[in-house]
């Protein structure tokens, strides 16, 4: 068997998976997006640019996806980035894993159920309570940006510290010592030699919560109250409230454009922050 | 340093606390402490459809779980050799299907399987044999594995080739040098060396599909996961039924764990 | 169902309904009077047993069968009772609105072998072909005579049964009287206008057009089921206006209302006595103006897998006795005479489940095109994301 034979005969099973599950359904998605609603909901063959002409119907959702996933991704990892380097470098071997492992547990409890006890923790019988109880009065956390931002940090964190963590423990700790050896400062050393090797695990975390984050469609809808309203949440209310799956995917393929946009530009950037493109986790 | 971490841990585990804490609650509802009871445990354990919906989403997440980290891991060794069009076209691909927002993949296999068979099952009924009932295709556990499949191995490309790329290109070359068959140097260098990857992809992914919600929302046809039960409970108000399973579900995952690194502890030991 | 012409009316059925519970007639004046008793046989149908019912064999029907319904909806009790008596397990799917339902069913294979419809949604699901018609013949506990038409007439189209009743209540609103200073609350115009004051970032209303537009569009006195541009655009600078005095837009209203977060709330009868059997300060109020009056269904998808099973199920759901069980679990009032014979007085007498004449008559059972309307759908939309 010849090299390539093996390389494609390994690749069979991932790219067939690929063609039926993503290639078939976006293209169909593509497709309706030029169709119309039908009179009860659901989709009649079209060729028709209406739904594009009615996006400005969800401007406002486009408006908060946009501001609401890059802050809440700057803020996952300004929380995260401390962690696992805490966890990469200051930890010793016995202990590493089970700390990495300790993160990664409460997310095996159901996202919905954690979501819910922060309902609680910022509804009035938590947080404000307490606040209250110290002298600060009337503060109001639940439904509104602030508590959909907490519940987007709480429930990406681990996908940021990871791919940090990862990065950072492949470090050579060598790097670090002969740079104090060489008489650096802590945070000389930290700037010009890890936060530098870190970038490719800073490039996926955030990728991969920034990816998330623009469709989200529970966080918003649990701890918003129905008024924090992102595009996934308007993607889901259009096929399973009016149903109207024309319009429904010119959303989604607005969306998706919006998102290979974003991306493409940010991987740019990041590849010229971190060097080589080669350098970047993601491909 | 250590404090700061001190703050995140506590971040992590105060909700979970809250949770466990109101999984004994004695009142009917979540939001109410009215005295200490387990009964709540009892129920959830008698109840037929948590415990199916519990079922569903063990084999979805397992199931998923082991064909992403296994095709994923075979996509990314292949593809660490490769250059040319399939390379560049699988790199599009991975690109696009971890991009893919997830609520999109559960709307475009929605309508993708709905559509196909749609097409499809008028085929099969026609050459299937008489006598028998045709098989029809329809929503379900095995769409919502292969939805689930779909973009977790891409994932576990990722993080299999960011470990290959970080590896010393000497070492396979050395083992070559060393007249290894590709096998040989397969098995004693790269696996090794990207085990870690493919068990860290094992288990994000199932972690990422026992999570998921939106997907399986579009996509499980008359199946009922974990999450989709407690969505659905939780719209006319939660018991503490739900938070019981949510604290038992996290108890089996800290004995599990707690099992794990002591079995490797003893094994470091003995093997000293 | 056609109409009957020996049949009294609906409104002369629930005047004679209220003064049977208030206790001022006998039920024997009752029953005679409504016709419900035109044969005493009907009476002893009420006490199980004494009606044919086909004893399935186990497997006979398959080992399961698929139920899409609400959350709280059921007896779990009753589910265990069916699959001892027949050996077909039930799945229960819950959900949280009928716009969802049809939305699963429209995408097909949904694998469901009943679900449970609303009155107002049943014509579309005829009209795209969506659901069976029902085969009385396997359900012999149905008992057409034995419902208040008013809450099984939806179940048919063209003559044809398509669903058979399951319970029906009204949706107004629940309100923690510890924070009104006294005032009364009795309307949706009391109901939208405190939200712009007093109630500033305590009220809630539902994630649900129907319900949400419908309810604005009575702080008008137009129609809760009204399609015209003009009504609407009222009703959605109403809501728009509301948008940032509201504490939420959401069906899962009773943790919020539990915990004080919220103080007033849109909400469905079965939740408004759960809450206020827990905490009385919280009232449950029906808008002077009307509202919505509806009725649930049990219904058959077309296509479903497990057909035997599912004719057996909603059989076995209609026996009076089992059906009693049921109400005494969720708390909405039954339209099934013989259930309701089987039922404690003191449940009967609910004044949250069975509301005085004068509350009931001005409501409005939801319209077929408040469903499918494009306009309310996307109104609900632009004000969620305004």
């Amino acid at each position: 068997m010849t090299q390539r034979t093996r390389n494609l005969l390994l690749l069979a099973p991932a790219g067939a998976w690929f063609l039926l599950m993503l290639i078939v359904p976006l293209s169909v998605v593509f497709i309706f997006s030029f169709g119309e609603r039908g009179p009860a909901g659901g989709y009649v063959p079209a060729l028709t640019l209406e739904q594009y002409a009615n996006l400005p119907a969800r401007w406002a959702a486009f408006r908060n996806t946009m501001i609401l996933a890059p802050t809440g991704t700057l803020a996952a990892l300004l929380i995260a980035y401390p962690l696992a380097y805490f966890l990469a470098v200051k930890v010793s071997a016995k202990w590493k894993m089970t700390l990495l492992v300790l993160v990664i547990v409460p997310f095996w409890t159901s996202i919905l159920i954690r979501s819910y006890a922060w309902i609680f923790l910022l509804g009035g019988r938590g947080i404000p309570a307490l606040l209250d109880w110290i002298g600060i009065e009337g503060v109001r956390l639940i439904n509104t940006p602030f508590s959909v931002l907490v519940g987007i940090v709480y429930g990406y964190l681990p996908l940021m510290v990871f791919p940090i963590f990862v990065s950072l423990d492949r470090l050579d700790k060598r790097l670090l010592e002969a740079s104090s050896d060489l008489g650096a400062r802590p945070w000389r050393t930290f700037l010009q030699v890890t936060l530098p090797l870190s970038i490719p695990g800073i490039a996926t975390g955030c990728m991969l919560v920034f990816i998330l984050l623009m469709g989200e469609y529970l966080i918003p809808a649990l701890l918003g109250g129905g008024k924090v309203f992102f595009v996934g949440n308007a993607l889901v209310d259009l096929f399973l409230q009016s149903r109207n799956w024309a319009f429904g995917s010119a959303v989604a393929v607005t969306l998706v454009v919006v998102m290979l946009i974003t991306v493409t530009i940010y991987m740019r950037f990041i590849s010229r922050v971190g060097g080589t493109r080669d350098d970047v986790a993601l491909m | 340093m250590r404090v700061y971490a001190t703050l995140v841990y506590l971040f992590l585990y105060i909700p979970i606390g809250v949770i466990a804490l109101f999984s004994f609650n004695a009142g009917r509802h979540a939001s109410q402490l009215q005295g200490f009871s387990i009964k709540w445990y009892g129920k959830a354990l008698n109840n037929p459809f948590v415990m199916d919906a519990l079922e569903t989403s063990l084999i979805v997440a397992l199931v998923s779980a082991t064909f992403a980290s296994v095709f994923g891991a075979m996509a990314a060794v292949a593809l660490h050799g490769i250059k040319g069009p399939v390379r560049t076209i699988f790199d599009g691909l991975i690109y696009v299907a971890v991009m893919i927002p997830g609520i999109v993949i559960g709307i475009a296999t929605l309508i993708g399987l709905v559509t196909l068979f749609d097409q499809l099952n008028p085929m099969i009924a026609a050459i299937w044999p008489g006598g028998f009932e045709p098989p029809k295709l329809q929503m379900g556990m095995l769409s919502l594995i292969a939805a689930h499949t779909m973009f977790l191995m891409a994932l576990c490309i990722i993080i299999v080739r960011a470990r290959l790329s970080g590896m010393d290109r000497s070492l396979t070359e050395a083992s070559a040098d060393l007249y290894a068959t590709p096998m040989a140097t397969f098995r004693q260098v790269t696996l090794p060396l990207i085990f870690p990857a493919i068990v860290a992809g094992f288990l994000l992914s199932f972690t990422f599909s026992f999570d998921d919600f939106i997907i399986a929302f579009f996509v499980a046809g008359s199946e009922t996961t974990l999450p989709i039960y407690v969505f659905s409970s939780i719209r006319r108000g939660v018991t503490p039924e739900i938070n019981a399973i949510g604290t038992m579900v996290l108890g089996v995952s800290l004995v599990l764990l707690v099992t794990a690194q002591i079995l490797l502890r003893r094994g470091e030991k003995k093997s000293r | 169902m056609t109409k009957q012409p020996d049949h009294i009316s609906k409104k002369q059925f629930m005047e004679e309904l209220q003064r049977y519970r208030k206790g001022s007639v006998t039920r024997r004046h009752f029953l005679n009077v409504t016709g419900l008793g035109a044969a005493s046989a009907v009476l002893g149908a009420a006490v199980p047993g004494l009606r044919p019912r086909p004893a399935f064999a186990a497997g006979e029907i398959g080992d399961r069968v698929v139920l899409a319904t609400w959350p709280n909806y059921h007896d779990p009790e009753n589910f265990d009772a069916f699959t001892e008596a027949t050996g077909a397990h039930v799945q229960v799917n819950v959900f949280g609105s009928n716009e969802e339902m049809l939305a699963k069913l429209q995408a097909g294979a949904t694998g469901w072998d009943v679900f449970v419809p609303t009155n107002y949604t049943i014509t579309t699901y005829v009209g795209e072909d969506l659901i069976e018609p029902l085969d009385t013949a396997l359900l012999p506990n149905y008992d057409p005579n034995a419902y208040d038409p008013r809450f099984a007439e939806a179940g048919s189209v063209d003559g044809k049964l398509y669903a058979v009743p399951k319970d029906w209540g009204t949706t107004g609103f629940v309100v923690n009287t510890d924070h009104t200073g006294g005032k009364t609350l009795d309307s949706w115009k009391g109901f939208f206008d405190i939200t712009r004051d007093t109630f500033s970032g305590r009220t809630m209303v539902h994630d649900y057009q129907l319900t949400t537009i419908g309810n604005a569009l009575k702080y008008f006195d137009y129609s809760f089921n009204s399609v015209d541009p003009a009504e609407l655009a009222d009703a959605e600078k109403l809501l728009i206006e509301c948008k940032p005095h509201l504490f939420a837009i959401s069906s899962d209203y009773q943790p919020s209302m539990r915990n004080g977060d919220a103080w007033m709330s849109m909400a469905w009868t079965g939740d408004g006595k759960q809450l206020n059997a827990d905490i009385p300060a919280i009232i449950y109020v029906l808008g002077k103006e009307g509202g919505e009056i509806w009725s649930d269904y049990y219904a058959v998808p077309k296509g479903a897998p497990h057909r035997a099973a599912a004719y057996a199920l909603i059989n076995f759901l209609l026996d009076p006795k089992v059906n009693a069980k049921e109400v005494l679990a969720h708390g909405y009032p039954s339209a099934d005479a013989h259930t309701n014979a089987l039922l404690p007085e003191s449940l009967l007498n609910d004044p949250i489940l069975y509301p005085a004449q004068e509350l009931l008559s001005p409501l409005e059972f939801g319209a077929a095109v408040t469903l499918t309307d494009p306009n309310r759908a996307e109104l609900m939309a632009r004000f969620k994301s305004a």
